[in-house]
């Protein structure tokens, strides 16, 4: 059931993992999230390698990227990502506390669909995600290849 | 010695003279008794000769006078009774010959009392000069040189000047001595050596002497002492490198310092970027997680964790608020300045209109302008009257009619000075340097709420810009916030307006 997610969530901070989480119930779309904890954790579920080798050959719908990642960052996995002719496609939106304008300028020039700061504020935060999932996950046609709505 | 040289003297004057008298009267004594004629007469030639080596050109000329009486006495006493007409010529040639010679020795004596006054002029100067021939033996000495050097004219004169003074050119000696064929003459600056072995600094002239037939025979020199000022300018040398060692060093050190706080400016924007940054993820959980709670379990709080609850929010949300103007102010730092004409009137009434949400409930006269064009970022620029009008609105909600008056006041040329004024509650004027420190308020938060960051953005910006901003104020009589701008000029303000 888990690995059937449309929604691909990299994020290595647990308690963000969780706020995002609710706010996607809202939606009942929580339980669509695959959560990854780091960079070298993504590529491996995208790529189906180690503990993802067995999971079905679909891609998500969309990830969501955060950028302050360990082992790989955000900005690298978005680099593989978009350089590899199969996972192009894939919606990535990062999701990121970073104000910075390098960041936003280099997650662009990779190819970054969507950039947004994660705000303080929690309402405005629940907000943000929730459109985000309602966007990406319900009203975008997904590319081909990925995974559909149960 | 001198007392012998004199007396000396004063014996060969007296005896001279005698002789001579002695001379002419033997010659006389001869010419008149013997009658061998002529012959006799013409050695008062000799007289005259011999009065020239002690009477100046009158003396000379009595003397030959006198021989011609002798002459002419001689020959009346001796005249033979013939008469013959030719014996007059013999006395008329030594007359003759005696004039003439007295003529000559006087010339003579004359061209040597002028040598002898230029010689002693030359000894006048305080230069020293001296005259070497072509193989540098040295043949003129005045008294200058014997200052200078220390050698007296007779130890000097017929040495080599080279081998005495054993001067150090500044370039070969070959290739002065080549100047000085080639053009008459050469200057330069020798390192001498002095009779007591001391070394002397010298500015040289040299001129060279030829005869008619343009060759080269002597060359005269003249040396004066500049060992003081070539100390000095040694002086003024070392000290000139001496400084352009420590201006160096200085630049040097300056360079180091500007990199050094340079680096720490870096440091301390890239640190106060990442605190807020940091800040906000915990932030974002506390708010995050309490609203979480408050939704959960606020139908089982009571009033007094409800209201808890409410101020974890207030104070996390107040946080939030700290953190993201602490952002803004470190951006202002590091955000590249992207300048171009703004016209600030339209500037500021988009400006007001955004304030529109936060100020429907309230009675605000805004005055507006006219606003000049401006010179700079222009997002910066909103940001500082955003910060400015936000103050204004805040601090006059006290009042049941606000007064809010944006304006232009006369200024420079090249800045504009505008000002934005309220008839809030104002501040003390004691205060007024805190206005624009970071974290410094002057309000109690209950009174009017507030980060403290907001004038200390502004002011960064202002100074980013180049220009000067300064408060005026009293408690309960309002506030002005005085701050210059640089004006665009035409051309780019015509650039401006039509973007």
């Amino acid at each position: 059931m888990k690995n059937l997610g449309r929604i691909l969530m990299v994020e290595d901070d647990a308690k963000d993992v969780e706020l995002t989480l609710t706010a996607l119930e809202e939606y009942n779309l929580a339980n669509e999230v695959v959560v990854t904890r780091d960079g070298q954790e993504a590529l491996d579920y995208l790529y189906r390698r180690a503990q993802y080798s067995n999971r079905p050959q679909e891609n998500p719908a969309v990830i969501l990227l955060d950028l302050k990642l360990p082992k790989v960052d955000g900005l690298e996995v978005l680099q593989q990502i978009k350089a590899d002719e199969r996972l192009k496609m894939v919606p990535v939106i990062v999701l990121t506390s970073s104000h910075q304008e390098k960041d936003v300028l280099r997650s662009y020039k990779l190819g970054v669909n969507a950039y947004v700061v994660k705000p303080v504020d929690f309402h405005e935060f629940v907000n943000a995600v929730k459109e985000l999932g309602a966007f990406w996950a319900v009203i975008n046609e997904p590319p081909p290849g990925s995974v559909r709505k149960a | 010695m001198i007392q012998q040289s004199r007396s000396r003297g004063k014996a060969a004057s007296i005896v001279l003279p005698v002789a001579t008298a002695a001379a002419a009267i033997a010659i006389f004594v001869v010419d008149t008794v013997t009658g061998v004629d002529v012959a006799v007469a013409g050695l008062y030639v000799v007289v005259v000769l011999m009065a020239a080596r002690f009477l100046r050109a009158r003396g000379v000329m009595l003397v030959a006078a006198v021989c011609v009486g002798l002459t002419a006495l001689s020959y009346i006493l001796s005249r033979s009774p013939s008469g013959n007409p030719a014996e007059i010529a013999n006395p008329l040639i030594c007359v003759v010959m005696i004039l003439l010679t007295a003529l000559l020795v006087v010339q003579a004596q004359r061209a040597t009392a002028a040598l002898q006054e230029q010689a002693s002029l030359l000894d006048q100067t305080h230069d020293a000069i001296f005259v070497r021939n072509m193989n540098d033996v040295i043949t003129y000495w005045n008294r200058g040189a014997k200052e200078l050097y220390g050698w007296k004219a007779e130890e000097a004169i017929g040495k080599n000047k080279q081998e005495l003074l054993k001067s150090v050119f500044p370039i070969p000696r070959d290739e002065a001595r080549g100047e000085l064929l080639r053009t008459g003459r050469w200057e330069g600056e020798l390192k001498s050596t002095r009779a007591d072995g001391t070394e002397v600094f010298v500015a040289t002239r040299w001129a060279v002497q030829r005869d008619s037939r343009a060759q080269p025979i002597e060359i005269l020199e003249t040396n004066n002492d500049i060992t003081d000022r070539k100390r000095r300018e040694d002086e003024i040398k070392r000290l000139n490198e001496e400084l352009a060692k420590r201006a160096e060093g200085l630049d040097r050190e300056l360079a180091k310092r500007a990199a050094e706080l340079e680096a720490t400016n870096k440091e301390l924007e890239s640190f106060a970027y990442s605190v807020s940054h940091d800040l906000r993820a915990p932030l974002r959980h506390t708010v995050g997680y309490a609203e979480l709670l408050q939704r959960q379990a606020s139908s089982s709080l009571d009033d007094k964790s409800r209201r808890y609850m409410e101020m974890i929010l207030e104070s996390s949300k107040r946080m939030g608020a700290l953190i993201d103007d602490l952002l803004g102010f470190s951006r202002i730092g590091r955000a590249e300045a992207n300048e171009s004409a703004v016209d600030l009137e339209p500037l500021v009434r988009e400006v007001v209109a955004e304030l529109g949400q936060d100020t429907k409930d309230r009675e605000i006269v805004w005055k507006i302008g006219p606003l000049p064009v401006c010179y700079g970022d222009s997002s910066m620029l909103k940001v500082v009257f955003v910060n400015l009008l936000s103050n204004a609105v805040k601090f006059t909600r006290i009042r049941t009619q606000a007064e809010i008056e944006i304006g232009c006041t006369e200024g420079r040329q090249d800045q504009a000075e505008l000002f934005v004024r309220d008839n809030g509650a104002g501040f003390d004027m004691r205060y007024v340097d805190k206005l624009f420190g970071v974290f410094q308020r002057l309000h109690l938060a209950e009174e009017f709420e507030g980060t403290g960051i907001g004038l200390a953005t502004v002011q960064r910006i202002i100074h980013r810009h180049g220009g000067e901003i300064r408060a005026e104020g009293a408690v309960d009589r309002g506030a002005t916030l005085y701050f210059s701008l640089p004006r665009a000029r035409v051309q780019e303000r015509v650039g401006g307006n039509t973007q």
